[in-house]
């Protein structure tokens, strides 16, 4: 990582510690995945977006945000949504800020902006939500992570920016 | 950074900013921009799989800029 310094580590060995205390809440992952290179320029790519802010279109299915072991379904946001039609169902991240400027953490309008500035080509015609507080990793894994897969893919973006909350 | 990491991400961007505050402080639309431009960035110039680009920015600084710009919103009305 080509400017990483330790002293930027907020919480060194924390993270090895969630397996032992949340027997089975953490993926273990040992293997990277091959880079996929882009295959067009980017003002010519087509961007989706992925967040686990719990975000979603007003009057659409709220998330179950105090299920105990959480909620693994997603939702579909129009890419050409304005903050206005757009809630917050989660309630495990401060949503201070964006509950004054969603792009804090649902940057739309700015994605919205670079596609009419052609930095890059487009947007897909949604993008997709769901919540971050899934205690049962192996179901995520199996169910909500593959089911977003497909519906991401059916979409056909070139690109595809993921952000957690 | 240590999640980050152990998700082992084809390529990411870490910044070291409150949660629920990834794309950096309200109304700041320079940093918000900024932050997405830097993941695109990673899109074309990651060369191999797991790299990590630490933001340049920490949360205290974005935090100060972010009130000046909204003592200026509300000074403009």
């Amino acid at each position: 990582m080509e400017n990483f310094k330790e002293t930027n580590q907020l919480r060194p060995g924390l993270w090895a510690t969630v397996n032992e205390r949340y027997p089975g809440a953490m993926i273990t992952k040992s293997d990277f995945i091959p880079l996929a290179k882009l295959k067009k320029p980017l003002p010519e790519s087509r961007l989706t977006f992925v967040s686990t802010a719990g975000v979603q279109p007003k009057n659409s299915l709220p998330f179950d945000t105090v299920h105990p072991v959480g909620d693994y379904t997603f939702r579909r946001v129009p890419s050409d949504s304005k903050p206005s039609d757009l809630e917050i169902h989660q309630l495990k991240y401060p949503t201070a800020g964006a509950k004054r400027d969603l792009n804090v953490i649902f940057p739309i309008e700015r994605l919205q902006e670079f596609a009419k500035a052609k930095i890059i080509g487009g947007l897909t015609a949604n993008f997709f939500s769901f919540i971050g507080y899934n205690m049962n990793a192996e179901r995520l894994e199996q169910t909500l992570a593959e089911e977003i897969a497909d519906a991401v893919e059916a979409e056909k973006p070139d690109a595809a920016l993921l952000a957690p909350a | 950074m240590d999640v980050t990491e152990h998700i082992k991400p084809p390529r990411a961007v870490f910044l070291p900013f409150m949660m629920g505050h990834h794309f950096g402080v309200p109304f700041h639309t320079r940093l918000q921009r900024e932050i997405i431009l830097t993941a695109l960035e990673r899109i074309e110039r990651a060369e191999e799989s797991g790299d990590v680009f630490y933001f340049p920015k920490i949360w205290a600084q974005a935090r100060k800029e972010g009130k000046e710009i909204e003592s200026r919103l509300s000074a403009n009305g």
